[in-house]
């Protein structure tokens, strides 16, 4: 059978070798310029052997999700494995270590629970990792190697991207794991002639692998972060792990704090100093920091906040994605508390809407709570992001000769935005406090300054919307089917809109960056050319249907996926068909 | 109670659709080492030979499975039995138990101490994977030797020379003495080899084989020399009993079983091209090859599982084919 597309999952536990697996099938098909995309999803627990899976789909065409199923899995450790073969497609593949040096009960058996419409291909996995190391430790190498015979790729692609990774190891690791990968493929060569072919376009050009929380930390650097402070959270951390190796080296600064409370404000302080201030956390940390972006809405001080969702409430679902965090983004703080709530769909998007975060933070003077998720922050995807160093499109506004002569930090302006300097600078005596104040900061509990302070404030929203980054209508032009999304569910939903299409459904989509403010006026001419409007969100309340249907007066269909897994583009697909058959009937 | 099926061919899967027919609270698990669908083997030439499609190349189908709700278990080898433990182990280690076992697991080509050394350049002709993979190289392939004289060559030979291929057939005698029960057929065998263009070297064997590039080498034991693309060969076929080995079961070429289809262990039974059933007439125990006789052991086997007395009656002889002629074929010697 010939393939143009793929979707390989490892599954074992601690030890196995699962995410060092994917990464170098996904480092050597984004080298070979297939697209890629990469999930991972492993266990809360810190210590112990949880289970752990690393699933990657790659393609000669774009891949925008993980799609629906697996064409091969391999079960490194086989009771975990167990559950994974309900993903497999009719005609995929089983891969299981045949030498066990132990009997195995047959509930036990990855192969006893393999179906007939999928092929099982038990491999001596250990003993073939014996012979090339003397240990245990190749056989996902092995696997892989069996992987590359059964369906046909290309066996230099794995061989250069072995010798890329394993390099610094020294040339005995090298040589070991490449001996590994060359036994698979022998030992499947020879019991298992008969093999796919993976069809690919040889002179594809390598494409750039990378990951949500990657692009953000780069994207944050390239346009003039300056200070970054958080405290570690899954599945946030990896960004502050990049900024601590990589801000230095550009005379900037990572700190780690003791809480989250601690990090907002350590960069509300950085940011009060004039300095581009950063920090990422999950659901729980933003929890603590509600208190403290309502300061930064207050005093009106910079902050880009990144919140990585993961699931449900307090600890929740630390190593699982949800969508559940729009709430508390929009309406998180005391009082009326605007704030700027952003939410990217792909690794491309968290490159550059960071830096229009940083764009709307540092114009408007004003928290923005930039919403990716635990599976676009942590998935691996090609993209071809060009690469914005020393952007800054937005700065602050300074204020005239004439203006300093008389400063109000909180001079009333038409777009609300009030002419900033940072202390020290001549003519910059102000204060800033998180009570009610005048212009000029002070403190001030009159009616009538509040609410003409209140409404300044929310001026600048109404102002910012030139600004915003600008929404996408996608799909079939005169579809009467509109579709409303945000986020990471994005890429799953394009490709459900596909599947609906290839089934003559037509479909279009509002796809916005902004959640808030929303140029509204785009959403209005939208919903109007729609018969029917569909809202997917990954939470169960509807939180992003809420939002749509309170400030356009639409009443959609919505459908709520209060998912621990990416979301389905079938399902999307079948949703999509059940509303239109409402529809012609 | 759980059964449990070693072999996928007709024999196997006749007697767990028989099982469930009778009982369908019996458990049955059946095992084939194959990757594939069970199929029908003696069709293989035709589907070779693009007479067939997939659709009458399988007798089953995934959905035959669920619907009579058989487990089936495919691409796997049983390399042991444990009879006092009742259970079975999988060349994986994985250990199932059983309450009744069924051993249908065939017979196929063997090689013998001349022609094992070069088991890597010979090109096996008796599954599905070797049908798929010649599919894959015939159209590069010209030029054939042949060397054997079982049925499945005859088989092979026709289908050859239905692609067109030239052929070298190197029989052992004067001519080539398939297991027919008339030396007549012989002669008309001979002579459809013959008007078919196939070029046959008699009263020599084949002793050695040289691979040079894609291109293999064939000497004789009359030092003929012959270059060739593709090398069938193969010495005699024999029951597949070896996971039989360290077990008290009784053995001879085959499995041996009553006309119950039981073995000498209780609660296991085997059927098809791998057992040798007893006689009563000639007081001895024969070998009855082929597909009806598979199907029909298959069904008196799943029968006396289910807990039914079935008898099986002997037949003497085999009739099949030859280019719509019917032949009658001897037992298995």
């Amino acid at each position: 059978m010939n393939y143009k597309e793929l979707t390989v999952r490892f599954c074992g536990i601690a030890g196995d070798g699962i995410v060092s697996s994917s990464r170098i099938i996904s480092g050597a098909c984004a080298d070979a310029g297939l697209h890629v995309m990469v999930n991972d999803i492993y266990s809360a627990e810190i210590r112990g052997l949880g289970k752990s899976t690393s699933t990657i789909r790659f393609s000669g065409s774009k891949v925008y999700s993980m799609g629906d199923g697996i064409n091969a899995l391999v079960g490194l450790a086989q009771q975990e494995s167990i559950d994974e073969i309900e993903d497999i497609r009719e005609g995929g593949s089983v891969i299981y270590d045949s030498s066990s040096p132990a009997d195995i009960p047959e509930t036990e058996s990855l192969a006893s629970h393999i179906p007939p419409e999928v092929n099982g291909y038990g491999i001596p996995l250990k003993t073939l990792a014996n012979q090339a190391s003397g240990s245990n430790r190749g056989r996902n190498i092995v696997s892989m190697g069996a992987l590359c015979h059964l369906y046909g790729l290309p066996k230099t692609i794995f061989i250069n991207q072995i010798e890329k990774i394993f390099k610094r190891k020294g040339d005995k690791v090298v040589e070991s794991n490449l001996t590994a990968f060359e036994l698979g493929y022998e030992y499947c060569q020879n019991q298992y002639p008969l093999n796919n072919l993976f069809v690919m376009d040889k002179k594809a050009k390598p494409l750039q692998i990378i990951s949500g929380n990657e692009a953000v930390a780069h994207g944050a650097m390239d346009c003039g972060l300056k200070f970054f402070a958080g405290y570690p959270i899954t599945p946030a951390t990896k960004i502050m792990e990049i900024t601590a190796k990589e801000l230095p080296k550009l005379n900037g600064w990572t700190i780690q704090v003791e809480d989250e409370i601690a990090a907002i404000g350590a960069v509300l302080g950085a940011s009060f100093t004039g300095t581009r201030a950063m920090t990422a956390t999950a659901g729980p940390g933003l929890s603590l920091m509600s208190e403290l972006i309502n300061l930064s809405v207050m005093a009106e001080i910079s902050a880009v906040i990144v919140n990585v969702q993961r699931g449900g409430p307090a600890t929740g679902l630390p190593t699982k994605v949800e969508q559940g965090d729009l709430n508390i983004s929009l309406y998180g703080g005391a009082g009326d508390s605007p704030r700027v709530v952003m939410a990217p769909t792909c690794s491309k998007d968290c490159y550059t809407s960071i830096q229009a975060a940083f764009d709307l933070a540092e114009k408007y003077q004003t928290p923005v709570i930039f919403l990716s998720d635990l599976f676009l922050g942590q998935r691996l995807e090609t993209d071809d992001i060009k690469r914005n160093i020393n952007y800054k499109k937005s700065t602050r506004i300074k204020p005239t000769r004439q203006q300093l002569k008389n400063y109000q930090r909180y001079a009333l302006t038409e777009d609300g935005v009030s002419p900033l300097i940072v202390p020290g600078e001549d003519g910059a005596f102000y204060s800033i406090t998180g009570l009610a104040h005048n212009t000029a900061g002070n403190p001030n509990f009159e009616s009538e300054v509040h609410l003409t302070m209140t409404q300044k404030r929310f001026r600048k929203f109404k102002s910012m919307v030139k600004d915003l980054p600008p929404v996408e209508i996608i799909g079939d032009a005169d579809a009467d089917i509109g579709i409303a999304c945000w986020g990471s569910t994005y890429g799953a939903i394009f490709e459900g809109m596909q599947i609906a299409r290839h089934n003559g459904v037509k479909t279009k989509m509002i796809k916005s960056i902004m959640i808030y403010p929303q140029d509204e006026e785009s959403f209005k001419t939208f919903f109007a050319s729609c018969k029917k409007i569909i809202v997917f969100e990954m939470n169960f309340q509807g939180q992003y249907a809420a939002l749509l249907k309170s400030t356009y007066n639409i009443k959609p269909v919505e459908v709520h996926i209060p998912s621990v897994d990416p979301v389905s583009p079938a399902k999307i697909a079948a949703k999509i068909m059940e509303v239109n058959h409402e529809l012609t009937q | 109670m759980k059964c449990v099926i070693i072999g996928a061919g007709i024999a196997g899967v006749t007697a767990a659709e028989t099982i469930k027919k009778i009982n369908q609270d019996i458990d049955v698990v059946l095992i084939g080492k194959e990757q594939y669908l069970p199929y029908n083997r003696y069709r293989l030439t035709d589907y070779l030979c693009n007479v067939i499609d997939d659709t009458q190349l399988y007798f089953t189908s995934f959905d035959f499975f669920k619907k009579n709700n058989i487990k089936y278990r495919n691409g796997e080898y049983i390399k042991s039995i444990n009879p006092a433990e009742k259970t079975i182990k999988y060349y994986h280690n994985e250990v199932m138990g059983y309450d009744k076992l069924l051993i249908a697991t065939g017979g196929s080509q063997h090689l013998g101490p001349i022609l094992k050394p070069f088991s890597q350049y010979i090109q096996s002709y008796y599954t599905l994977q070797d049908i798929l993979l010649l599919k894959k190289f015939l159209p590069d392939i010209k030029h054939c030797v042949v060397y054997g004289e079982n049925l499945s060559n005859l088989d092979l030979l026709a289908g050859l020379c239905n692609l067109d291929k030239k052929i070298t057939y190197i029989i052992k005698g004067e001519k080539a003495r398939f297991p027919l029960l008339k030396e007549e057929f012989e002669q008309d065998v001979h002579y459809f080899l013959k008007n078919k263009g196939i070029q046959c070297i008699t009263n020599d064997k084949l002793v050695n084989i040289k691979k040079e590039k894609k291109k293999f080498t064939v000497e004789t034991l009359n030092q003929k020399i012959i270059k060739t693309d593709i090398v069938f060969a193969w010495d005699d076929s024999k029951p597949n009993i070896s996971l039989l080995e360290g077990t008290a079961i009784h053995k001879k070429t085959g499995i041996l079983v009553n006309q119950y289809m039981e073995t000498s262990e209780q609660d296991i039974f085997a059927a098809g091209d791998c057992a040798e059933i007893y006689h009563p007439i000639l007081k001895n125990y024969w070998i009855n090859f082929g597909w009806p006789n598979a199907r029909e052991q298959g069904e008196i086997a799943g029968k006396n599982i289910a807990g039914e007395k079935a008898l099986y009656q002997i037949h003497e002889t085999l009739t099949f084919h030859l280019e719509g002629k019917p032949i009658k074929a001897r037992w298995w010697e």
